[in-house]
């Protein structure tokens, strides 16, 4: 081509070009593609009707008012009808509508194929494998269950005794160490606090305000207590290692190291029977002789509370009307059972056993199926004790491993022996809601149906003043391919002739109701709560002063620096992993990119030679985790705080590639006397990087 | 839109700081409500985008005397709003009875002068494609738009909510304009376990926050800026009302005011 043909084709191109629609629709097209959104979802349209139920997601069996708009539960509103919460609603209580449809939902059966991955089979195959395999493993089948409120564990229970064995356990909590104490001590039924009758309460690491018992209710009495503008009813203090949330609430903070609340209560014991406050009970002498020694320089330099303080408090304790004490672990776990017998005399001491606004005793639920073991008898086995035994080859792993919306792998220590419980059980199989870290690992994951989508039931939380019992039913039919786990369960046990004496959950918690004396159609009409003031068997406490002294011996690990968890509900629990719109609330001192952030005071940074935003590494042992430095001062002398609830590799984006899970620097010992497993003290080191 | 209007009714808030224990439920609901996206990421807080922010606060003292308190900020409604007068394309306003500072996505070029004249930090910017991965967007709500990049945002006071009580007292027969307290209340405060955050008429003497506001331990952000914000706070401690602006030393809060 010459120089002539070249122009004339470039001056007809250009021509044609313009004269074609080519210039003006790629035009269009690029602003339909940067200006116009339309894959932005179109909000939807239809009527809206509000529904009373609770939040099975949430531990403490929050009453909830779903919203749904056009058949879809679009939000958790709080419900000022329910007589526990009152209109409380906690952060992952209000995303209970979110967390239905949120990407870690487990959709189908998955089963583990031979080169390790997990696929979709359907619930035919599943079902066939789950009975083959529990028929299979008859006198070799444990059961782990992270939700001790729900009757389903009864379902659970039976299955697991009809295949000859007793492996049935909760999760660890705090109840398992009041229990022991209580028990100890010389109570009959459970442990329970009058929170909404009392009007000065001091919560000796148990962080009421946010994580621990009935967080609602308890909140909703914090709140009603202290209205705004007006003068407090209640007065609160708070000990514990950090000014968290609760703190902030609090009247006073005494901080106080990790894993010395015992201690502290003592100190407190001490300065009550000094001024005289001594009500009487077997034991007395014993334990007055035991605390005699805790003066409050002692109790100071055990916990790191200023003596003043101490005695500051504790005065004003004694003047209270109706004043209770609480104990309680930061992690809301592996407490041991010695702080709680020290907390419950206290409150022998102020006289506040069995009254109005101070420790009552609650009863145990009676099982409503047919060869379930009873709640005592299923809270006094300990899950940790039988992992460990297994990981170190004392008692045979199970054939088959079932767990029930539990996340064992991530909510255990590091030397729970878990891992090598995982390992060493043949079959492993999850019934969960969201693909955690356990399911992960399992052979056989059931995806269960939520609390918005089937029948269950929540029995007296831990840490309530009366006995209650709430049921949430199916406001819808069970999202993508899950299907309520009571009735898989009912159904497998027909399958392998167990007689459990139900047909269905609506016939179970029938059953249930009439046990109570509640009435379940109305419940299940009008979200009614079933409520009974405490009471019952009941026997004077002793001032158990050998368990106590026992309990003593307990080797803490403060040093070279506490460890200090710090747990926030709205960043989930370990069966959720962290909500979609919880990142948000995690805090720039909380989580930072992809680092934990690990918090103390400015003289520890100093001594430490490290500075706001210092990459670190916090160490125990060989397991160390980086971090970033944040000052607060809020924090106690030689110690470093860190966030609960991150670490997760499972789940899905919003929980992934956060920070780490602090569980990996905790370590478990035995309890003297009582042998419960306790890691609520860790020491750990703090490396600049 | 710069002249100040006197309104009948003036929706506000008072936040009582010694009951907030920084849970972040309001923050919670109020992502559920005004149907914000979920943030993969939201630990760079620049770029995260809240209609409502849980901040701590510290008295600033070393340890044991330190204390911490929380302060939720919503947009303050400000009376005389210094976002309305710089917006170029009057996609903010504040002339609908009832005193909330409107802002209208559509309208929005995103050029983000509101942003830095409102002096609270309560605007945010769209800086991604708001995404709700999976079946997220099932849970949508009907009451309040999605909004695409590149606009700016804030809270609304939940204003449908006014809508939808205003409608129901007209279908009982009642005042839409004399609502009883209690009748209209945003997410945030419906959600708020410790009851921290008190929403009413500040000009309706039957509405708590009427009362609440005239308590000599109320206070407004950065008060003496003129903005008149129809958000309160109230706090028994003086330290926490002292970071509520800037003080000299010798000017005292709450019940040795006024400044």
């Amino acid at each position: 081509m010459n120089r002539r043909g070249f122009l004339k084709f470039a001056a007809g191109g250009t021509v044609g070009l313009v004269a074609s629609p080519i210039i003006w629709n790629t035009l269009y097209d690029a602003v339909y593609w940067t200006q116009n959104w339309g894959w932005i979802p179109r909000i939807p349209r239809g009527d809206s009707t509000y529904i009373p139920t609770i939040s099975k997601l949430c531990p403490s069996g929050t009453g909830i008012r779903v919203r749904l708009v056009d058949g879809q539960p679009v939000r958790a509103l709080s419900d000022p009808g329910n007589p526990l919460s009152r209109g409380a609603l906690t952060a992952l209580a209000a995303v209970e509508t979110q967390l239905m449809v949120s990407p870690a939902r487990l959709k189908d059966p998955l089963r583990r194929t031979p080169d390790g991955a997990l696929v979709a089979i359907s619930w035919e195959e599943a079902e066939t494998l789950l009975k083959e395999k529990l028929a299979e493993a008859k006198g070799s089948t444990a059961c782990i269950s992270g939700d001790p409120t729900s009757t389903i564990n009864e379902l659970l229970s039976s299955l697991v005794e009809s295949r000859g064995s007793a492996d049935f356990y909760f999760m660890p909590d705090d109840e398992q160490a009041a229990l022991t104490a209580w028990d100890a001590m010389g109570g009959l039924g459970r442990l329970g606090y009058d929170v909404d009758n009392s009007d000065f309460i001091l919560a000796i690491g148990a962080n009421m305000l946010e994580s621990w018992g009935t967080v609602a209710r308890n909140r909703k009495s914090f709140s009603a207590k202290r209205p705004a503008g007006q003068d407090a009813r209640m007065k609160f203090a708070y000990a514990g290692p950090v000014q968290n949330n609760t703190a902030a609430g609090a009247d006073w903070w005494l901080p106080c190291r990790d894993g010395m609340e015992m201690e502290l209560a003592l100190g407190i014991a001490h300065l009550l029977i000094k001024t005289g406050h001594a009500v009487p009970s077997a034991g007395f002498d014993d334990f007055k002789a035991i605390v005699a020694e805790y003066t409050p320089e002692k109790v100071a330099e055990l916990t790191g509370v200023d003596a003043a303080r101490l005695t500051e408090v504790t005065r004003a304790l004694a003047q209270a009307e109706k004043p209770l004490v609480l104990v309680g672990s930061s992690l809301g776990a592996g407490g041991g059972a010695g702080a709680v017998m020290a907390g419950i005399a206290v409150n022998m001491l102020l006289g506040r056993v069995g009254k109005e606004g101070g420790l009552v005793n609650l009863p145990f639920p009676s099982p409503v199926v047919a060869g379930a073991s009873d709640y005592r008898a299923v809270r006094k086995r300990n899950l940790v004790a039988w992992s460990q035994s297994v990981a170190s080859g004392e008692i045979k792993a199970p054939r088959v491993l079932l767990l029930y919306e539990a996340n064992p792998l991530y909510a255990l220590p590091f030397n729970s022996g878990m891992e090598e419980v995982f390992a060493k059980s043949g079959f492993k199989i999850a019934m969960a809601s969201f693909l955690s870290e356990s399911c992960a690992k399992c052979d056989l994951v059931l995806p269960a149906a939520m609390g918005l989508e089937r029948f269950d039931d929540c029995y007296t939380p831990y840490g309530s003043g009366e006995v209650s019992w709430c049921i949430s039913h199916p406001l819808v039919k069970p999202f993508y391919n899950s299907r309520p786990m009571g009735e898989v369960l009912i159904a497998l046990a027909k399958e392998l002739d167990v007689e459990v004496g139900v047909k269905d959950m609506p016939e179970l918690l029938y059953k249930k109701a009439y046990s109570l004396g509640a009435d379940f159609r109305k419940m299940v009409e009008t979200g009614a709560v079933f409520q009974k003031k405490a009471g019952g068997a009941f026997s004077v406490p002793v001032y158990n002063a050998e368990a106590i002294k026992v309990a003593l011996t307990l080797k803490k690990e403060t040093t070279p620096l506490n460890l200090v968890p710090v747990v926030v509900l709205g960043m989930g629990t370990a069966q959720t992993g962290i909500p979609p719109f919880a990142t948000k609330i995690i805090m720039e001192y909380q989580l930072a990119g992809h680092y934990s952030v690990a918090q103390m005071n400015a003289a520890t940074a100093d001594r430490l030679g490290v500075r706001k935003g210092s990459r670190v590494t916090v160490r125990r042992g060989e397991v160390k985790i980086p971090a970033l430095v944040d000052i607060f001062e809020g924090v106690l002398p030689d110690a470093v705080a860190l966030s609960a609830g991150l670490g997760h590799t499972a789940f899905d984006q919003f929980s992934r590639n956060k920070g780490s899970n602090i569980m990996t620097l905790t370590s478990i010992t035995r309890e003297p006397g009582t042998g419960l497993p306790v890691w609520s003290s860790a020491g750990v080191s703090v490396d600049k990087v | 839109m710069s002249e100040v209007i006197d309104f009948k009714i003036r929706w506000g808030m008072v936040i009582d700081l010694d009951k907030c224990t920084g849970c972040g439920a309001c923050m919670v609901a109020c992502q559920a409500e005004n149907n914000l996206a979920p943030q993969v990421d939201a630990s760079n807080k620049l770029r995260a985008l809240n209609w409502l922010t849980v901040y701590r606060l510290s008295n600033g003292k070393p340890f044991p005397e330190h204390e911490v308190a929380y302060l939720p900020r919503p947009c303050m409604q400000c009376g005389k709003p210094s976002c309305v007068s710089v917006c170029p394309v009057v996609a903010t306003d504040k002339r609908e009875e009832g005193g909330i500072v409107s802002q209208i996505p559509p309208r929005c070029i995103g050029c983000r002068y509101c942003m830095a004249s409102c002096p609270y930090h309560a605007r945010y910017f769209n800086w991604y494609d708001p995404k709700w991965p999976g079946d997220l967007d099932r849970t949508l709500t009907p009451d309040v738009s999605t909004r695409p990049r590149g606009v700016v945002e804030k809270c609304s006071f939940c204003h449908h909510r006014w809508m939808h009580a205003k409608d129901a007292a007209i279908l009982k027969g009642e005042d839409p304009m004399d609502l009883p307290d209690g009748a209209y209340v945003t997410a945030c405060a419906e959600a708020c376990p410790n009851g921290a955050i008190t929403f009413g008429d500040l000009n309706n003497p039957k509405h708590k926050v009427h009362e609440l506001k005239q308590s000599p331990h109320a206070f407004r952000l950065l008060e003496r800026l003129g903005t008149d914000p129809q958000v309160y706070y109230m706090s028994k401690r003086e330290w926490i009302r002292r970071q509520g602006d800037n003080y000299l030393e010798h000017e005292a809060t709450g019940d040795n005011k006024k400044v």
